[in-house]
């Protein structure tokens, strides 16, 4: 264990925030605006046309109110999987940061760690905004909204854990791209514009089988107050995966440079 | 390309000269230059279509990909929540007949906005191929002018693609006019697409301005060009995005196209907004090129 593990996540973490204070803070701060976007023109556009839409808590709900938490959760993703991709990548293999790092007292879990504790914390900071501003818009229907951050966290996480595992196998920019073959279907069908329930069962087993629909369904349970105990599975589910992931890449983190 | 051996090619007579004069040797190199004085662009064209092989499986899938994606999850998902059909131009159609003009010029332009920033920048900082070029006889105007074509050589591929789905998938209700859309997207994809390759130009140091231009340029005028709803459905104030956005007009063009009767009463104005943004993007680029190139 004292090989993968110097106690020591934070110095990474710290090293992640001293560089962004040099790069373009702009770039970082823009992310934001994404998600917010999305939901003035679904829900002020699709609103006016749909209406209420049943959740699967069986609440009708504001069509803005439906997709808001849906689309928290892809920013989420999106985020947590763009930080622990392309950052990651580019880390891995031009900027060999992780070499100097390890050859430090600094093992490869304290390095997996650090990178997914930096991604949170910009995970944090969207997620906050947000939820600002669907407070104004009166969009939160319940006071168990305010949990829709710890569950932020925790789908940043999952994502990140197995984004970085995933991006140790990557070698050429070119394959950066196939991530958007998988997000993108994810982000289409999970429930995130319109109920699950619009599909044959079969299809619905496979889109609950994805990570991001139980992050929409759990979010969604938090801002609509329609909290169910399969909420349990959901977290779960991010639970299994944040320790899949981090068992993964401290291995080939392992693989890649220690052994 | 021609090569000395080529029977087709001009000799050049001085060749086998022993003592040639310097009016010799000038006609010599005046004489090899001749082909890429005429023809360079497309030798730069050909440049930038073959660096697109090293990921053209990426373009295959996502040319193929893309569109199956959205037509399953608009065609299927939404239009399941949008049960009135849409009332666009007085005649009433189905929500996947509606949306799916758009995403034909969506995609047209989310190529635009791949081919026409990273390769550019690429070309004058990192590798510094247009440098390259312009040490042949090609002229600067000639090297923008074959990164425009061979950006749209891939968009002719992904928006030609995009109207076969369109078309099995049963959004286009009159194919007799439909294939129009095709130039519609190219026209969309190009007025917006030069524009950003004149940007492009322009930049020296890259501190992530083209992630902005996707977020406050791309995403918002995707999101609020009419593409999901009639344009209509916004209010006032946010409806001008639509007004200044190529894909709105490239939109309009193509829904009248595939579904609409007769001529779209606003055609000229369409049409003449979209040339004047590739115009005018043309105009800014080749001046931004000439000058960099020139350093």
């Amino acid at each position: 264990m004292r090989a993968l593990w110097a106690g020591n996540p934070w110095a990474v973490v710290q090293r992640g925030l001293l560089a962004a204070r040099s790069s373009s803070w702009i770039v970082v701060l823009s992310g934001f605006f994404e998600p917010v976007f999305y939901l003035a023109s679904m829900g002020i556009g699709l609103g006016a046309l749909i209406g209420d839409v049943q959740t699967s808590g069986g609440v009708d709900v504001p069509y803005a109110a439906f997709i808001a938490p849906a689309l928290l959760a892809v920013s989420a993703m999106n985020g947590a999987v763009y930080d622990s991709t392309w950052n990651v990548f580019f880390k891995l293999n031009y900027g060999k940061l992780y070499e100097g790092m390890l050859s430090t007292s600094l093992g490869p879990l304290d390095v997996a760690l650090g990178e997914m504790l930096y991604a949170l914390l910009r995970g944090l900071l969207y997620a906050t905004g947000f939820l600002i501003i669907m407070q104004v818009l009166g969009l939160n229907l319940a006071p168990t909204a305010i949990l829709a951050i710890p569950a932020v966290l925790l789908i940043a996480f999952g994502f990140a854990s197995l984004g970085m595992a995933v991006t140790s196998y990557m070698k050429t920019f070119q394959h950066m791209d196939w991530i958007n073959f998988v997000l993108l279907p994810m982000f289409l069908f999970s429930s995130t514009l319109y109920p699950i329930t619009v599909y044959p069962e079969v299809v619905q087993w496979v889109v609950k089988a994805f990570p991001l629909w139980h992050g929409v369904e759990l979010i969604r349970g938090f801002t609509t107050g329609v909290m169910s105990p399969d909420m349990g599975w959901h977290i779960l589910y991010y639970v299994v995966m944040i320790a899949v992931g981090l068992v993964f890449t401290t291995k080939r983190m392992r693989a890649l440079f220690l052994d | 390309m021609t090569t000395p051996s080529d029977p087709q090619a001009p000799q050049p007579q001085t060749a086998v000269a022993e003592n040639p004069s310097l009016a010799q040797l000038r006609a010599e190199a005046m004489q090899w230059g001749r082909k890429p004085r005429r023809f360079g662009g497309w030798y730069v064209t050909e440049h930038m279509v073959r660096a697109m092989r090293a990921y053209g499986w990426t373009i295959v899938i996502g040319a193929l990909g893309q569109p199956v994606l959205y037509l399953l999850g608009m065609a299927v998902g939404l239009a399941a929540l949008i049960d009135a059909p849409i009332t666009d131009r007085g005649q009433q159609v189905d929500y996947l007949v509606f949306v799916a003009p758009a995403l034909l010029m969506t995609a047209a332009i989310a190529v635009a906005s791949e081919e026409f920033t990273y390769p550019v920048m690429a070309g004058f900082k990192w590798r510094r191929y247009f440098y390259g070029f312009s040490a042949s006889p090609i002229a600067s105007a000639q090297i923008a002018a074959g990164v425009v074509a061979g950006a749209a050589a891939r968009m002719v591929v992904t928006v030609v693609l995009y109207y076969l789905f369109l078309w099995l998938f049963g959004a286009v209700p009159d194919p007799a006019t439909g294939w129009l859309s095709i130039f519609a997207g190219l026209a969309a994809g190009l007025a917006f697409g030069i524009p950003v390759m004149a940007y492009a130009a322009s930049i020296e140091d890259d501190k992530g301005q083209f992630a902005l231009v996707q977020r406050f340029i791309f995403m918002p005028m995707f999101l609020f060009s009419g593409t999901f709803y009639p344009l209509s459905e916004l209010p006032g104030w946010l409806q001008w995005i639509g007004w200044i956005s190529p894909l709105w007009h490239a939109t309009e063009l193509g829904r009248a196209a595939t579904y609409g009767d007769g001529v779209p009463p606003m055609l000229a104005v369409h049409v003449a907004y979209l040339l004047v943004l590739a115009l005018g993007g043309w105009f800014l680029g080749r001046h931004y090129f000439e000058r960099r190139l020139a350093r």
